[in-house]
């Protein structure tokens, strides 16, 4: 017990004190997560706006895969992109393993099955008389869809929240594919999972602070978009 | 204004209605009867150019040439709740003024106009979608009106309302076709709008029968 808080201890010092190492941890984990959520968003909304809106063979298939996909253990995510990337493996010439777009692109296929899911329950529960009258007063196709997102706005930024909560507290994939580097693809999860073993509590504990406080705040800002996309919902 | 051949639609095998041909020059207001389920909103739609005809064609002429529709911004078709776009009354306006093309300045002006014209002034900043359904119509029809459509199409816009409501619909609508608009109007129950209306037509057994209102109503079944 005097040892955790102890370590507790340490860890706020070291929060507090804008260690370097344990900020750079932080700063990698956010730089990757945040790129893959920027390219993971525009596909996500165009398939997820593709599913609500057209009928089309095939659709309740990818639906279904989408569902299923958000389901795939974040380290069976890594061990594909593994395989991929790894020298001998189809994409190996690209010599991406270890590296921070290796964490990017595992990231971004954990976060795309989960931002369609949940766009497209957004985008389906909008009123079909949005899209007639935006249309028969004048818009076009592609100011009629933004006015539609418009209207799922709260559902989309639920959508947006929930993914970057996911990928940013995985550590499966992260660990496959970046390998842990201290300087380069240590993150937040890698370093909590793998640094611990080696006796570095406090460093540990602050890092499980911060993903703590991020999550205390993700899950704020869920819960008052889902209470404002009700209010909307039930207007 | 409206030519319309060969027209049939429904949902099963039996068509719904079948028109035959219509010609509707547009310069009568037109109260659309019928009973539940005969096919009013459906025509409607279809006029607007929301729906496809299972069968036929609808023309409407609205400049020099013929056109199909859907004619956007030419002819409007309001829904039976018209919907109300989940931003302020204010929004609601100048989103459609944004979609017509309108600089910053006219687009302000306008929407300032329609604002005053549906009485909706002091509700400017407040969401649309917490007003009365009195209201929500008003804006709705300012919202069409600040395109200038030739036609619209209104589809039951008395039901659920009381008479202080219908009247200053009324109101509206008699601007509206004083400044030569067009008006279709679907509804059950007879009301200061229908009888404002100079024709009727009806859907009864699948057939639309026409009838102008200043004549004692003797349905004559249209060409079939």
């Amino acid at each position: 017990m005097p040892e955790l808080l102890e370590s507790t201890r340490a860890a706020l010092i070291l929060l507090i004190s804008l260690d370097p190492d344990l900020w750079e941890i932080i700063g990698v984990s956010f730089r990757v997560s945040l790129t893959a959520m920027v390219l993971a968003i525009p596909p996500a909304l165009l398939i997820a706006l593709a599913l609500a809106r057209l009928a089309f063979p095939g659709r309740w298939l990818l639906i279904s895969l989408a569902n299923t996909m958000m389901a795939v253990p974040t380290v069976v995510v890594g061990l594909m992109l593994f395989m991929l990337l790894s020298r001998s493996g189809p994409l190996g010439e690209w010599r991406l393993l270890f590296t921070q777009p290796a964490m990017v692109i595992g990231q971004w296929f954990l976060a795309i099955p989960l931002l369609i899911a949940m766009l497209h329950a957004a985008l389906q529960g909008i009123d079909q008389r949005a899209w007639e009258t935006a249309r028969l007063h004048g818009a076009g196709r592609v100011a009629a869809l933004w006015r539609l997102l418009g209207e799922a706005r709260f559902g989309v930024m639920a959508a947006i929240v929930a993914s970057f909560g996911r990928i940013i507290a995985e550590v499966g994939s992260a660990v496959m594919v970046g390998g842990n580097i201290e300087h380069f693809t240590r993150n937040i999860t890698t370093a909590i999972a793998l640094e611990t073993l080696k006796g570095e509590y406090a460093q540990g504990i602050a890092l499980g602070l911060v993903l703590l406080v991020l999550a205390l705040i993700l899950n704020l800002m869920l819960g008052i978009l889902r209470g404002r996309g009700q209010q909307t919902l039930s207007s | 204004m409206l030519e319309i051949n060969r027209l049939s639609h429904g949902f099963s095998a039996t068509p719904l209605w079948t028109i035959d041909h219509l010609h509707w020059s547009g310069r009568d207001m037109v109260h659309l009867l019928g009973d539940n389920g005969s096919g009013k909103t459906t025509l409607l739609r279809i006029l607007a150019g929301l729906d496809a005809p299972r069968q036929g064609n609808v023309r409407w002429r609205l400049e020099r040439q013929w056109q199909r529709p859907p004619c956007p911004a030419r002819v409007i078709y309001l829904h039976q709740m018209p919907y109300m776009f989940d931003v302020s009354v204010f929004d609601n306006l100048r989103l459609a003024a944004r979609w017509y093309g309108l600089g910053r300045r006219d687009s302000l002006m306008r929407v300032r106009s329609m604002l005053h014209w549906c009485g909706l002034e002091q509700q400017a900043r407040q969401r649309a979608r917490s007003l009365s359904g009195g209201e929500r119509l008003r804006l709705a029809l300012a919202r069409a009106w600040l395109l200038q459509p030739r036609v619209l199409l209104l589809d039951e816009p008395t039901a659920n309302l009381d008479a202080q409501a219908i009247a200053d619909v009324d109101g509206l609508v008699a601007d509206l076709v004083r400044a030569g608009c067009a008006v279709i109007l679907s509804a059950h129950h007879a009301s200061v709008l229908t009888e404002r209306c100079q024709r009727r037509w009806q859907l009864c057994d699948g057939l639309l029968w026409e009838s102008t209102t200043n004549a004692p109503f003797t349905a004559e079944r249209l060409l079939r």
